[in-house]
């Protein structure tokens, strides 16, 4: 079974292959091979042993990750996406995420379209743009109130506004377009 | 005595913890979003009082007041936000045949005006940050303003007379921002508390916020404990509180303990309040402000002291005697700090992180306490304010305790939504931190510097997380491993799985 994870804006291709005992698997990163023992230990933790080369920053230059580990693992708010606690740090794991945003793409807007979204709900505060106006990366576009704080959203890249599409006062749910930069 | 907790989340929690230690039965009361909530989980019984808006429930009186009514609750615990500094609620409760425990309504309406709390603590021969004594008349001529604040001197702050948390506060660096400055404070005081007024306050260019929590009974015993230093503040917003202070020596302490003490006293306070100053660099402190309720960052005053301040909330207000040795309340044990564990998303500017909590396993071992408030499979609203937990850690000196807080930060695991946590493991790093060179201006300053995550994670351990979440799903799609979901269906993580076996 192959799978395109990423993490850490980087993308591994990981392919995993039962091995010769049930808690044994052949398993590759970026077509290194490797050899793991894995179990669950419970509904959301795996205990993962074994030593498996990988790619630093995409190659050439290989590591070899000694795993001896009790891995949390659970699936996270966002279609595809799983949150991996290890060594004291939460990190976010999104598989095969190249191939449904591609299928995303393909929606409403434009190719060079950028939605914002609110990320979560809220009461629009203030709307900082109109149609048309030029904005560099972070400007602030729309000033969101929720858990008791006012929260600017900012441009995700330089564009023109092509919309906007809250005014002040409304209440909007997570995911709710707010703005379209072009 | 049956006690009604007229709150919420982590501090609903710590009352329900103190009143079953001492015997005394609890009611909850919940929002519609908060049925499945942690405190209401822990109360021996729970309350519906109305909808999700805070102003619906929460901040509902008679809704809270029928509570009290139906669940035969003698007493009422307002924790600290919502109605817990409302004299009117105070009033209400009293009226009602309840038992609030809290200070008297009266002492709550004087130290609510930011303007009569100052008079109340120059009376108490405590010096307050020079300024106008009175809020500014609405109709002051514009020259008239303009000589005040000339005789206060600039840097100046405008402050909301209703004021708190920032809002209705403006800093006004030289003469030409005053008129402006005095405008959008009222403005935004006026929409945050419904009241306009406002006063000029000259600005301490680097001050630390250091404060005395106090205890008073009814029988004229007023007992005040070591300082907290609140300082690291984001956006005038405590984050992370400690006892005792570095910049405060014995002699300091006892200095600002008797003038806390002394401004309790001349206006006959009762039960927990909390003495604000600011202090200046040159060892000079002024009263900023009185806080007539128990504090969000009590537990670090309970952690050097062994002292339970929640629990002497209730037996003052049962008008018992406060019988606690001062001494004990004056001497630092060691040495404790508070990290908020807030649900926002640090690498995104502390965006709010609202959501399903899937999986929750706080720090716990040596010198840890965890004040939480939500738990596995509550979903985190966004109509309240977002901490959903206080850890606390303790050391016999200050780097014990740092180092255990290192430690802590990295056990605790918060799957689901964002936290906090990444932020405060770099900031247990952060060399001006580890060693106490900070003032309220320091974390504002030292972020808007900064870039990146707060977290690097090192190549090591993202390849190793890409592998697990990848067999995380290998083993749910083929049931290897023994693998059976045991909480129910995890739909799209499984479809991923499912899609890809079909692949192959």
């Amino acid at each position: 079974m192959t799978f395109e994870v990423e993490v850490e804006g980087r993308i591994r291709t990981i392919v995993i292959e039962h091995g010769d005992n049930p808690s044994s698997f052949r398993v590759q990163i970026d077509g290194e091979p490797g050899v793991v023992d894995a179990v669950r230990a419970g509904d959301k933790s795996l205990s993962i042993f074994g030593r498996v080369t990988f790619l630093r920053n995409g190659g050439p230059e290989k590591g070899t990750l000694r795993i001896g580990a009790a891995v949390q693992v659970t699936a996270g708010p966002a279609p595809g996406e799983g949150i991996v606690h290890l060594n004291g740090r939460t990190i976010r794991a999104v598989i095969n995420g190249r191939r449904r945003r591609a299928a995303a793409d393909e929606g409403a807007h434009g190719p060079g379209d950028v939605v914002v979204a609110a990320p979560m709900p809220g009461r629009i505060v203030r709307v900082l743009v109109a149609p048309g106006d030029q904005v560099t990366a972070r400007q602030g576009l729309v000033v969101v109130e929720a858990m008791k704080m006012e929260n600017e959203l900012r441009a995700p890249r330089a564009g023109r506004v092509k919309e906007v599409s809250v005014v002040p006062g409304a209440s909007v749910e997570a995911g709710c377009v707010l703005a379209v930069i072009e | 005595m049956r006690v009604l907790i007229a709150n919420r989340g982590e501090i609903a929690v710590r009352v329900i913890r103190a009143c079953r230690e001492m015997g005394l039965p609890t009611v909850a009361v919940y929002s519609d979003c908060d049925r499945a909530a942690r405190h209401v989980m822990e109360a021996d019984r729970a309350e519906h009082i109305g909808p999700d808006e805070a102003v619906r429930s929460y901040l509902n009186f008679s809704a809270i007041l029928d509570a009290a009514r139906r669940s035969d609750a003698d007493a009422v615990h307002p924790g600290y936000g919502f109605l817990s500094e409302n004299a009117a609620f105070a009033r209400a409760c009293v009226d009602a045949g309840l038992t609030f425990i809290g200070p008297a309504p009266g002492a709550i309406e004087m130290m609510g005006s930011k303007t009569e709390a100052r008079r109340a603590a120059m009376r108490a021969g405590v010096p307050v940050v020079p300024g106008t004594e009175a809020a500014l008349g609405l109709d002051t001529a514009e020259e008239e303003l303009t000589a005040i604040a000339a005789d206060i001197g600039y840097p100046l702050m405008v402050k909301a007379v209703a004021g708190g948390g920032g809002k209705g506060m403006r800093v006004v660096e030289d003469p030409g921002g005053l008129l402006g400055a005095l405008r959008t404070a009222r403005s935004e005081a006026g929409s945050a508390f419904g009241d306009t007024a406002v006063y000029l306050e000259r600005l301490l260019p680097r001050p630390r916020h250091v404060e005395i929590q106090l205890l008073g009974d009814s029988h004229g015993t007023v007992i005040p404990f070591v300082e907290r230093e609140c300082s690291i503040q984001r956006r005038h917003q405590k984050v992370v509180e400690e006892s005792p202070s570095l910049a405060v020596s014995p002699a300091l302490r006892a200095r600002m303990a008797a003038a806390a003490a002394a401004v309790a006293r001349a206006v006959g306070y009762t039960n927990a309040g909390t003495i604000e100053f600011l202090l200046d660099e040159d060892g000079s402190f002024y009263f900023l402000e009185m806080n007539t309720r128990l504090q969000v960052e009590h537990p670090v005053t309970e952690m050097v002291t062994g002292v339970d301040l929640v629990q002497w909330q209730i037996r003052i207000a049962r008008g018992e005697r406060l019988d606690l040795e001062p001494e004990q309340a004056l001497t630092p044990r060691g040495h404790a700090i508070e990290c908020r564990l807030y649900a926002e998303d640090p690498d995104e500017n502390f965006m709010p992180s609202p959501g399903l909590i899937r999986g929750l396993r706080p720090a716990g071992g040596p010198g840890v306490r965890d004040d939480g408030g939500v738990s596995a499979g509550y979903r985190v609203p966004v109509f309240y304010d977002s901490l959903i937990a206080k850890l606390v850690t303790w050391g016999n000196a200050r780097d014990e305790a740092i180092a255990r807080m290192g430690r802590a930060l990295r056990e605790y695991q918060v799957l689901g939504i964002r936290t906090t946590i990444p932020f405060f493991l770099w900031l247990m790093q952060e060399p001006d931190y580890l060693a106490g060179r900070y003032d309220t201006t320091y974390l504002d300053r030292i972020l808007a510097g900064r870039q990146g995550p707060f977290v690097e994670v090192a190549e090591e351990d993202a390849a190793l997380a890409a592998l697990a979440a990848a067999l995380d799903v290998y083993f749910r799609a083929a049931g290897a491993g023994g693998a059976r979901a045991v909480n129910g269906p995890r739909p799209l993580w499984t479809q991923i799985g499912r899609r890809e076996a079909l692949r192959g």
